[in-house]
């Protein structure tokens, strides 16, 4: 069984005071000013420069997140996240405290609409920075392709933010909104979808492992029985069996030649 | 003169005795060959469903053997037995040669299968020959592999005839270089309704095949009418031969004519004459590299097969054993799949469902390519060949004699010719016969008489040959059948252990992933216009009658039968279905939309001998002609409601 990625953990992970201070000493810009526009390199460069960068792992599992935080999020839900969302999100906030911020269980209940915002603020992040984000989880993974075998681990840490945005929409009544309820429920119905397939892919990998381990350990176990019984088999047998079948033709064919020249000497003897 | 003649009609009476020996031709090719070409597979088994099982007589238990020598000789394949005594050794080493032989050359087809089809999509299923509680002979596979569901399965054995004096003549033998195949090949009935689901089959075991097949669909039937999702496995097809077990008529056709839909594919009964340069290099140290049926025969059954999956609706051939195998750890789930659903949640747990059983399926196929690997290429693979090469030398020295006694045949008819004309000539002249013309005919008689018995020697020799080895070889067909048998057991033994051990943990995550199904499976009945029975539904029920998707059975008094895959409602077929009628003769299925248990609308109808043809019906009758671009409904797919609605409206239409 795989060992599973708690968000707590993951957040120790990544909030070490490093990046801390490595964050705290870059100044992105407003978020407000980029979030529509094409993908600032600045930017973009600057939040990703509090992400983790001592460790290929740590490193990944950011990226990762990241970009599975943004799934599903359409413009009209965009839309609804702007509306019930506290905007108060600061746009340098580092991403580490922000998804700190929205895993924290006394937060997102006292607050719900901050939870939203700091949402909007990740996913504005992951859609405003795509190619980038993209691009780190590429070269990371083509640099190391173990690296995706903690994707479920990642992806079900983001369902879980992810339904913690969708619960906090509909504590706030959104689902009941007429003009954003549609997509707010869209979501709500997408992230079941999600879980059903976090849940599958989880339970196919359980099944692998078992897979694997069994059929290694049956096919060591024939493969030594076999030679086993093979090595015990009498090789002599068949030879006994051939050579006692050759001795008799042998006799065979004498009695026969015997017998040819005693039909020949009783032909012969008429003469 | 009265004594050379009498002298000459000896020797005449005796050349035509010894008569010419046979030197045990075979064909080189197989007719599976000429007539196969290299097909690629076309079609795509869902996760856990097998393509293809070969099975194969391995063992016969120490109860069955008494029956089993006997009804070996009395059923003989391809001649008449001149002599035949079941205790005798030598009658014993051929039908025990029959068994390791068999185990033998299976793999070789086994190894091209695998090499044409996925990975683990085929498996090997030995069976054991055994005494049924009636004292007839059965089989039963010695592993787990037919308890997955699987596309064909293949009977495979290699055939000797029953007397030990007729090995050089024409008869079918498996012995040195020559190899006599029998093989029947069949899917699961739903697939092939009209020939009991039997799709290719050697002409001597044919009838007894489609009868076997037709015990097996009753046993099915039996089972679903208690409520079970049991599809019966079908003892080996030689077993029914060897047993006189009833036949069953259904249309076939020779492999030579091009093949036609709903007919079995008759394979005449050949002796092949393997490849002579790979006989002779089965003593060398890489032997097991070297594989002489490949060309001769295996390479062409595994296209040939390859061929029959790729006409077999998958689907149908695997739903019922895919059931049985999913009614082990989910019977709420088991009855639906065979006509499957939209819902999300039937679709979760199906998915679920079948990730389990293709976890099960490689388990097994691991076992399937040990069992390959342990008797082929071990020292019972190496034993098995060095057998095989001494069974050749022993063919070898047969065929010399056979040559030498031929010559010896036609010197004695050539001297008796030569005297016979001479006597005439003389007679004819009316002169006194010489002192030294008497004595040339005499000494040309001499000399016919003495190749004539030379002849006698030669055939005489010949068989002793053959009867030395098989006296000789008995002990060493034991040690090498009880090896494999070892190899078998210890496999299964092995196998089975770890597969309950992983069945369980397999059981275990499914169940701790599963979701609620909204809708399950129970039994409830079934009824069917015209029928004073009830049958059995086992699928979606409401109100104690079939209210949904499921299987109905309905089994009645004279042995006719319907069996109903679809939608149903009040207990009655109401919408898209399958519907199979089982009859004594002549058992055909229609697959389109029903209402109130009736045909009704654009039917495919499956009958025997013939393609598939749409046919329209209504209130169960034929009705008239099928509007061009008309389909007709199935419950095995499931466009959107109203392509349905559609289809059907324009058929209905058409009708009026």
């Amino acid at each position: 069984m795989k060992k599973k990625l708690l968000i707590s953990g993951f957040l120790s992970l990544i909030a070490s005071p490093a990046i801390a201070q490595s964050s705290a000493s870059s100044g992105p810009e407003p978020v407000q000013q980029v979030a529509v526009a094409a993908p600032s390199q600045e930017y973009c460069i600057t939040v990703m420069s509090g992400f983790p960068n001592d460790a290929l792992l740590p490193r990944y599992q950011f990226f990762k997140l990241t970009q599975e935080m943004a799934v599903d999020a359409t413009p009209g839900f965009r839309r609804a996240l702007e509306k019930y969302g506290d905007g108060d999100v600061e746009a340098d906030a580092p991403i580490t405290d922000v998804i700190e911020a929205i895993a924290n269980p006394v937060l997102r209940q006292a607050a719900p609409e901050l939870a939203i915002s700091y949402m909007d603020h990740l996913i504005d992040f992951a859609q405003t920075c795509e190619p980038y984000v993209a691009g780190q989880v590429s070269s990371l993974k083509a640099f190391d392709a173990n690296l995706a075998n903690d994707d479920t681990v990642i992806a079900e840490d983001a369902l879980f933010l992810r339904q913690v945005l969708s619960d906090s929409l509909f504590r706030l009544d959104a689902n009941k909104d007429l003009i954003h309820g549609a997509d707010v429920t869209v979501y709500a119905n997408a992230l079941v979808r999600t879980r059903d397939r976090i849940e599958f892919t989880s339970y196919s990998a359980d099944v692998d492992e078992l897979e694997a381990i069994y059929m290694t350990d049956l096919d060591g176990r024939l493969a030594r029985s076999n030679d086993l019984i093979n090595s015990e088999m009498n090789r002599e047998t068949l030879g006994d069996a051939v050579t006692l079948s050759d001795d008799m033709n042998k006799q065979a064919k004498q009695k026969a030649d015997r017998e040819a020249v005693q039909t020949l000497l009783r032909i012969l003897s008429r003469y | 003169m009265g004594r050379q003649f009498s002298k000459l009609l000896l020797v005449g009476a005796a050349c035509v005795v010894t008569g010419c020996a046979s030197t045990a031709k075979g064909i080189s090719q197989s007719s599976v060959m000429k007539s196969a070409k290299a097909e690629q597979l076309k079609k795509k088994a869902t996760a856990g469903t097998v393509l293809a099982v070969v099975r194969y007589p391995a063992f016969v238990d120490s109860n069955a053997k008494d029956a089993y020598y006997k009804a070996f000789g009395r059923n003989a394949i391809g001649g008449r037995a001149s002599s035949y005594d079941a205790g005798s050794p030598e009658v014993q080493a051929l039908a025990d040669s029959v068994v390791l032989k068999s185990n033998y050359f299976a793999l070789s087809l086994f190894k091209e299968l695998a090499a044409k089809l996925p990975e683990h999509s085929v498996l090997l299923s030995p069976h054991t020959i055994k005494l049924a509680d009636d004292g007839s002979l059965t089989s039963e596979p010695m592993t787990q592999a037919e308890s997955l569901a699987n596309v064909v399965t293949v009977d495979f054995t290699s055939y000797t005839f029953p007397d030990s004096k007729k090995m050089m003549g024409g008869e079918p033998l498996t012995f040195g270089d020559l190899v006599t195949p029998l093989v029947t090949v069949r899917t699961d009935h739903r697939a092939a309704a009209p020939t009991q689901g039997l799709l290719m089959a050697s002409a001597p075991l044919l009838s007894r095949a489609a009868g076997n097949g037709r015990a097996s669909v009753d046993e099915s039937l039996r089972n679903l009418q208690n409520g079970k999702l049991d599809s019966a496995t079908p003892e080996l097809d030689f077993v029914t031969y060897l047993n006189n077990d009833p036949a069953f008529n259904v249309a076939s056709k020779p492999l030579s004519r091009l093949p036609s839909a709903n007919t079995v594919r008759k394979v005449p009964l050949e002796k092949i004459k393997l490849d002579t340069v790979a006989i002779d290099s089965l003593g060398d140290a890489q032997a097991g590299a070297v594989d002489p049926l490949k060309t001769a025969f295996s390479k062409g059954m595994a296209n040939q097969i390859v061929g029959m999956i790729n006409k077999t609706n998958i689907n149908k051939a695997s739903m019922m054993r895919r059931a049985s195998a999913i009614s082990q750890f989910d019977q709420s789930l088991a009855a639906l799949t065979l006509v499957g659903g939209k819902d999300a949640d039937y679709q979760s747990r199906f998915k679920y469902a079948e990730r389990l059983l293709e976890a099960e399926q490689k388990y097994l196929s691991v076992q399937s390519l040990r069992l390959f690997d342990g008797i082929h290429n071990g020292e019972m693979g190496a034993q098995v060949r060095d057998m095989l090469k001494a069974e050749y030398d022993v063919l070898e020295q047969r065929r010399d004699l056979a040559r030498k006694q031929n010559t010896a045949t036609a010197l004695a008819i050539l001297g008796a010719v030569a005297a016979g004309a001479t006597i005439a000539n003389e007679s004819d002249s009316r002169d006194g016969v010489s002192y030294g013309e008497s004595l040339a005919i005499d000494a040309l008689i001499s000399a016919t008489i003495f190749a004539g018995s030379k002849a006698f020697s030669y055939k005489s020799q010949s068989k002793s040959v053959g009867s030395n080895y098989l006296t000789s070889i008995v002990p060493a067909l034991e040690e090498q059948t009880s090896v494999q048998v070892n190899l078998i057991d210890s496999n299964e033994t092995i196998t089975a252990i770890r597969f309950e051990d992983l069945k369980e943990k397999l059981q275990s995550l499914y169940t701790e992933n599963q979701r609620s199904l909204e809708t399950v499976a129970t039994r409830c009945g079934y009824t069917h216009t015209g029928s004073t029975k009830t049958g059995t539904w086992l699928g979606v029920c409401e109100n104690g009658l079939a209210a949904g998707n499921g299987i109905g059975v309905l089994r009645n008094g004279d042995g006719t039968a319907i069996e109903y895959f679809g939608y149903a409602k009040n207990g009655q077929p109401q919408g898209p279905g399958y519907m199979i009628h089982h009859k004594r003769n002549n058992s055909y299925a229609l697959e389109g939309h029903f209402t109130a248990g009736q045909a009704d609308g654009v039917m495919r109808v499956t009958k025997s001998g013939i393609p598939d043809t749409l046919q329209m019906y209504s209130a169960g009758q034929r009705s008239g002609s099928v509007p061009a671009g008309a389909i007709n409904a199935s419950p095995f797919r499931t466009p959107p409601a109203n392509k349905i609605s559609a289809a059907r409206s324009q058929t209905l239409a058409s009708a009026q």
